[in-house]
């Protein structure tokens, strides 16, 4: 009996199924390996599935600038680092750059009476815009369709503001590509440049296999952020000079997980996603440092039964592994690690050695509180709450949207108010992923770790400067729909604008609509803030930090 | 979310200024009907006024763009306002059922008013928790083709299980029975008013009527059907509650306008023929 076919042959999806400019030649390629920085590399420590001839073919691409064009902007989430191959770049030292200039806009706070003209002024259509608003900031870019903002007067530029100049082989933007931490400065180009723009795979492939661009990249590292995290962890407030020279010596860092982890995320659930999770470090080995997470989430688990129980997750500025050191040191016999520590994403950690540890830090320190023990002796049901908010990644949130549904009435006040703020369409969908009676709705999370940000072109999607809300300059959005196809939580929505006459706008060459970006900016220019909060007339709903539990606890 | 303790931070304060409310009037008027006056003037204007600042929350609700305070304070004192109107009509009226043909047809409307306002607030503090127990949540505007994607799917199944199985037993009894189910929502007064008891019973029975003549095969077609028909009865809870819910304000506003058209020209005969 022939068997039923229920499956389709295609070919397996590769690594560089999608190269990241399809523009790179094999002439291209002989010229990179000919250049100084890129011949220094040893080609062969490479393994032979991951050759550099490929990885500089299919990671990297060649960008040509012109004289101000903007590279990277300060505050950028970015994923590529820079080679300068030709031309000059300047880099804007601080305090930077006005955020206007960088094709930003600064939320103003509407008055009482352009906060009342509301309800006139918004029109019976919605998503009106003016149809000029859009084209002072672009130019093309040369060789591609891509559009960049640019900085209008160059000179007047580099009078006013402190700047240095970066010039041929010069290599930026690596620790921002690599530790996804927002871009320290901003960049522009001072002369017809040409850069090497490598995405932080390539870049982790280099770092992992060439001795040399690894230590640069530390040394960079090390010398930029490294002492100042260690300055800032409480661990070793009270290390003297010497002492954290040492242990910012011996640290070592590690990334774990993917970049563009929402892929996985929308793919994987539940208990297959844990399983998919890189492996930190494993319960039952012996712990070779402590680790700091500096970026991005990691989950601490214990095995139970077939699977893995959550007992907590880490973000920025936890640690883990202490316990275990400390108590291995005290008692001066080796100790396995009683839980695992997983990436939830990507997630960026330094390892600061034992021996280092042992050395500088555990003299002083008091006996660290058991906290994990405690976590695992909670009955099972307690931890069903965390394990679903780690599971569905919602422990990104700063300001997710919680609706207790055991007190909401699904009357819409709340998304009324907010169309009433935002020209007629609102910036949330009252619907989303339930537990028990909570409800985390598709409204704009303003997350920790901003994937979002991650590839706009224009920067338009940015963090504000008041309180680090996620938004968008509608000015320099151009429709490309990166962040919406992003957002892992399906938050940002494109929408087709519309003139003042109602009419759809629409692009003259191909009759397409022009789309803009929308998405929850929590009341930024209105009084009062959020709208949708204070329109609950039952109190069910709430901006909230998952990185507080206890909101959960309230009733 | 909100500790019922900062839930109710303002109510205390509320309750003390519904009883002052209250008080200053009733106190007033019993001076002066001592002195031989006529309070029925102040109470009657103290009552318009309060029922000024009830109709108010409806303003509040559209001008959310402008700080005017949390509307759950609003609801709050609003809910306290309402009940403190019914006060002063009674103390504005000396009765409970006053004596003339307008003002008969004036306090049924005020009655009326004011009971739907409480089975509102009532109906809003029963269903919420009963939608969350369903584990179901939908948009009420998505009921529809939530209903329409849940027959689809039996009809799917009725259909795979004729072919699958050669019989027609379970096909021929959802077009007799369960067809009639999945069309569009069903038992509204009885979840509305038992949470559907009603309904799940009459489709358990009509699975259980046919399982007898079904055999493995096509029981476990039953079974899936089955289900689908359960997720039909939640859908249909929600749907009578969120109806409910949305509707009863269908009933409150209007009545609200037609009690203060009828107040004003109360006020208007009042003040021409009776002073």
């Amino acid at each position: 009996m022939a068997a039923t076919d229920t499956s389709t042959p295609v070919t397996r999806p590769q690594r560089w199924d999608q190269p990241f400019g399809p523009e790179v030649t094999e002439a291209d390629v002989a010229r990179l390996l000919a250049r100084p920085e890129i011949a220094a590399i040893r080609a062969d420590r490479f393994p032979a599935r991951l050759p550099l001839h490929e990885i500089l073919r299919n990671d990297a691409r060649i960008v040509r600038f012109q004289p101000g064009d903007l590279i990277v902007r300060e505050g950028d989430y970015g994923n590529s680092a820079f080679l300068i191959l030709s031309g000059k770049v300047r880099v804007v030292l601080p305090p930077g750059l006005p955020r206007e200039i960088l094709g930003r806009h600064e939320v103003r706070r509407k008055g009482w009476w352009r906060s009342l003209a509301q309800l006139w002024k918004n029109r019976s259509v919605p998503e009106v815009r003016a149809a000029s608003d859009s084209t002072e900031f672009f130019r093309k870019s040369e060789g591609s369709s891509e559009q960049r903002v640019f900085l209008q007067d160059v000179p007047a530029i580099l009078d006013r503001n402190k700047t240095a100049v970066l010039e041929s082989g010069a290599l930026f933007g690596e620790l921002a590509a690599l530790g996804r931490v927002p871009r320290t400065a901003t960049m522009f180009a001072e002369s017809e440049s040409e850069l090497l723009e490598i995405r932080w795979q390539g870049l982790r492939e280099i770092r992992r296999f060439d001795d040399g661009w690894r230590r640069m990249i530390d040394e960079r590292y090390r010398t930029n952020a490294l002492r100042a995290h260690l300055l800032a962890t409480p661990l070793f407030a009270g290390l003297d000079e010497s002492a954290l020279s040492q242990l910012t010596e011996h640290t070592l860092f590690e990334t774990y997980g993917a970049f563009d982890w929402h892929v996985s995320y929308q793919q994987l659930q539940g208990a297959e996603a844990v399983a998919h999770e890189p492996i930190i470090a494993a319960q039952g080995d012996h712990p070779d440092g402590l680790l700091l997470v500096r970026a991005g989430f990691a989950r601490v688990s214990v095995k139970l039964g077939h699977g893995r129980r959550t007992l907590t997750y880490l973000g920025a500025g936890d640690q883990f592994g202490l316990e275990e050191l400390y108590d291995a040191w005290r008692a001066g016999q080796p100790r396995s690690l009683e839980t695992t520590l997983s990436a939830v994403g990507y997630v960026d950690v330094l390892r600061v050695p034992t021996d280092a540890l042992e050395k500088l830090v555990f003299g002083k320190l008091s006996a660290p509180p058991r906290r994990l023990a405690a976590a695992a002796a909670r009955p099972l049901a307690q931890d069903a709450l965390l394990e679903w908010l780690v599971d569905e990644r919602f422990i990104n949130g700063t300001q997710a949207m919680l609706i207790d549904l055991d007190r909401c009435t699904r009357c819409d006040d709340c998304v009324r108010a907010c169309a009433s703020t935002h020209e007629g369409n609102p910036r949330f969908i009252r619907h989303g992923k339930t537990f028990d009676h909570w409800m985390v709705t598709n409204a704009c999370m303003h997350c920790a770790d901003p994937v979002c940000m991650i590839g706009c072109p224009t920067g338009a999607i940015h963090r504000s400067e008041q309180g680090g809300t996620v938004v968008i300059n509608d000015n320099t959005c151009i429709g490309c729909s990166t962040c919406a196809n992003s957002c892992p939580y399906e938050n940002i929505v494109m929408v087709g604008i519309r003139d003042t006459g109602g009419r759809a706008l629409v692009d003259p060459r191909d009759q397409k609509p022009i789309l803009k970006a929308t998405k929850c900016d929590l009341c930024s220019g209105q009084l009062g803030g959020p709208a949708c909060v204070r329109a609950c007339p039952h109190d069910a709903l709430q901006r909230v930090d998952f990185r507080d539990l206890a909101v959960f606890g309230n009733k | 979310m909100k500790t019922a303790r900062q839930r109710f931070t303002f109510l205390p304060a509320v309750l003390l200024g519904t009883f002052v409310a209250f008080l200053v009037p009733w106190l007033w008027s019993r001076q002066n009907s001592l002195q031989l006056g006529d309070p029925a003037l102040v109470t009657g204007w103290w009552l318009f006024a309060v029922m000024l600042f009830l109709g108010a929350f409806n303003a509040r609700k559209k001008l959310s763009m402008l700080p005017l305070g949390n509307a759950s304070t609003w609801l709050m004192i609003h809910v306290a306002a309402g009940l403190l109107t019914l006060a002063l009509f009674w103390l504005h009226t000396g009765s409970l059922w006053p004596t003339g043909l307008y003002e008969r047809v004036l306090a049924a409307l005020f009655y009326t008013l004011g009971f739907s306002g409480i089975v509102g607030w009532i109906m809003q503090r029963v269903y919420p928790r009963q939608l969350s127990d369903t584990g179901v949540e939908v948009i009420y505007e998505r009921i529809p083709s939530e209903i329409a994607e849940l027959r689809e799917k039996a009809e799917a199944l009725v259909l795979n299980c004729t072919k699958e199985t050669g019989s027609e037993t379970l096909a021929r009894h959802y077009l007799e029975t369960l067809h009639w189910f999945f069309c569009k929502p069903r038992f509204f007064a009885n979840h509305a008013l038992s949470g559907g008891k009603k309904a799940r019973a009459w489709y358990r029975q009509q699975c259980d009527a046919v399982r007898l003549y079904l055999n493995e095969a096509e029981r476990s077609f039953l079974d899936r059907l089955t289900l689908l028909a359960e997720r039909k009865a939640e859908v249909d809870f929600h749907f009578a509650a969120q109806t409910l819910m949305k509707r009863w304000l269908l009933l409150h506003v209007p009545l609200t306008a037609a009690v203060m058209l009828l107040v004003v020209w109360h006020i208007v005969l009042v003040h021409i023929y009776a002073l």
